[in-house]
């Protein structure tokens, strides 16, 4: 039988990288960064999908890491990779090619179409702070099949109108990807320190799915900025199994990504 | 049957200063490397150490190397996808730079910015993607009078973004090994330097180590960029510390932290550069200054490529 953990026996980005390898199924192509999908990619490789196949835009494919990466050109994801190309062959041929299941990305900004900033704050011509940019963040966003966004649940992040519009979501609502000519199905689930949440097949509009242990809908409306749909009956989050809790702390033994919970 | 006659092996090697020296001020650069992974590291301080001014550097994704050349004002202008010091934060200069006003960047996706340069060493002027389609990468622009267009295409009606094709004054990359005619081997991901090299009108590789031609020529499925494309070879170990090179280095990431810690003020950037750069005269200066003992830490150890 499958034994769960009790609620006080993890901490919040310890519950947000198993909902993450929870989205990654046996088989399929991920496309992921470094730090929180990272460590939910590897987690996912040693649970229920160790068929995945990891690939990090900056070449390596099919990575089998042992030691945690800080950079997504980190020769550490070379260790026992099946590949070490480069650029053209991850975000050109592999993804924008169609093979690419699902992206995991982060925000600075997101709004309720699940369009992302990673690019500006404040106004473009003068702007209070330059963040990273897209780097291979649209690339994802645009072509692969599903998204997955982790980031954290604040008003000032979960905004009405963005700063900038760096990747897209479903830009202002049902048919506008398609419109523009976007091949990929655009954002799947957003996995917050507050709950998980989908998109209203009708609106296009983020809806919350799941709350975290502990939350409630009234506290993630109230860290929202703009008007999430949010459902009468909401279910908790399923909670992490001891298994994955232990996976995980041998997968980031120093707690680089996952500080321990003290 | 008459034998081939043996050609004279060229040798296209120079100095660091003297690759530097060939680089004019205001001259557009590709940088290569990609995130922590092979930068020209030493190729920024030396354009540091001869007060370079005006640059344009194209490059995807780019990290500590780029911000030394903001923190110098020796780039004006960028045409990228992606900075920052990964698993530390933003790159602190380049943030001031902004603020300031003395530095502007024309954001590109990275998939845009690799066809960039695939169209430059293709000689063809645009190429076509299918990023940025519904963005404010489409629809705002800094500097360039033409950042990119949407077209319908002639065949399908499907539409594509076009990017403008980049053919750089130079290219500049760091690879682990390249005989003294230019023949250059690469190992671990290649990032964009692949497409880079060859968008460079004229292309300089800066290495860890010469090889003999011979070692190149008993292997030839390992040379990633035939000598037709380069111009010259620079010999230069631990190019890229504090950052990485793949099956020779890993990263020294108390350098790289300090870096970032001091870089928050204007003043501790000025003393980094004092100490690391400039009050030193070359890059080898600049590895007694790091110490051999704390190099040797660092050396890749086998079989792990870090």
């Amino acid at each position: 039988m499958v034994k769960y953990a009790k609620p006080d026996e993890f901490n919040t980005l310890e519950l947000m990288a198993v909902c993450g390898s929870r989205q990654i199924k046996n088989g399929e192509v991920v496309f992921i960064g470094t730090g929180l999908p990272m460590i939910a990619a590897l987690l996912a490789k040693r649970t229920h999908a160790p068929g995945a196949r990891i690939v990090f835009e900056a070449g390596f494919i099919d990575s089998n890491a042992k030691d945690i990466a800080l950079s997504i050109a980190d020769s550490r994801l070379g260790w026992r990779a099946s590949g070490a190309i480069g650029l053209l062959e991850t975000l050109g041929l592999m993804l924008q090619g169609g093979h690419v299941d699902v992206g995991f990305v982060g925000a600075a900004q997101i709004d309720e179409y699940g369009n992302i900033n990673t690019t500006y704050i404040g106004p473009f011509e003068k702007p209070t702070v330059r963040l990273p940019g897209s780097g291979g963040g649209n690339d994802i966003i645009s072509s692969a099949k599903r998204i997955v966004v982790i980031m954290t649940h604040e008003k000032r992040k979960m905004v009405k109108k963005l700063d900038y519009l760096t990747s897209p979501g479903f830009l202002d609502g049902p048919g506008a990807r398609e419109k523009v000519g976007l091949m990929g199905g655009g954002p799947s689930l957003v996995v917050t320190n507050l709950g998980q949440m989908d998109f209203d097949p009708k609106t296009k509009r983020m809806r919350l799915a799941t709350v975290h242990p502990g939350v409630t809908s009234q506290q993630v409306v109230e860290n929202s900025g703009f008007d999430l749909i949010v459902p009468k009956d909401m279910p908790t989050t399923d909670l992490p199994t001891c298994e994955e809790l232990d996976l995980l702390r041998s997968i980031d033994p120093n707690g680089i990504y996952i500080p321990r919970k003290t | 049957m008459k034998t081939l006659v043996e050609a004279p092996i060229e040798d296209k090697r120079i100095t660091l200063k003297e690759a530097v020296k060939l680089v004019p001020d205001g001259s557009h650069l590709f940088w290569g490397g990609f995130g922590f992974q092979r930068p020209p590291m030493a190729f920024a301080h030396e354009l540091v150490r001869q007060k370079k001014r005006g640059l344009t550097i194209y490059t995807c994704g780019s990290e500590m190397d780029i911000d030394i050349l903001s923190g110098a004002k020796v780039v004006s202008r960028y045409e990228l996808a992606f900075y920052a010091i990964e698993g530390i934060g933003l790159v602190p200069n380049i943030q001031r730079r902004v603020r300031e006003g003395s530095i502007e960047i024309e954001d590109y996706s990275n998939l845009a910015m690799v066809m960039r340069f695939l169209g430059g060493a293709l000689g063809v002027p645009f190429m076509p993607l299918k990023s940025m389609l519904g963005t404010d990468m489409l629809a705002k622009k800094k500097f360039r009078a033409h950042k990119a267009e949407i077209m319908d295409c002639p065949f399908t009606g499907e539409k594509v973004v076009l990017v403008p094709s980049v053919r750089p004054d130079f290219s500049i990359i760091h690879a682990q090994r390249v005989d003294q005619e230019g023949n250059v081997q690469i190992d671990g991901i290649k990032g964009e330097d692949v497409e880079g090299a060859r968008a460079g009108k004229k292309v300089i590789v800066m290495t860890e180590e010469i090889v003999d031609a011979e070692f190149i020529r008993s292997q030839p499925d390992q040379t990633i960029i035939p000598n037709i494309y380069v111009t010259h070879v620079v010999e230069c170990p631990w190019g890229s510390h504090p950052m990485m090179v793949y099956n020779y280095y890993d990263y020294d990431m108390e350098h790289v932290r300090t870096y970032y810690d001091q870089c928050k003020t204007e003043e501790g950037w000025q003393k980094y550069c004092q100490d690391y750069i400039t009050s030193v005269n070359s890059h080898n200066e600049f590895l007694q200054k790091i110490g051999m003992e704390r190099l040797m830490k660092h050396k890749a150890k086998k079989p792990f490529p870090y």
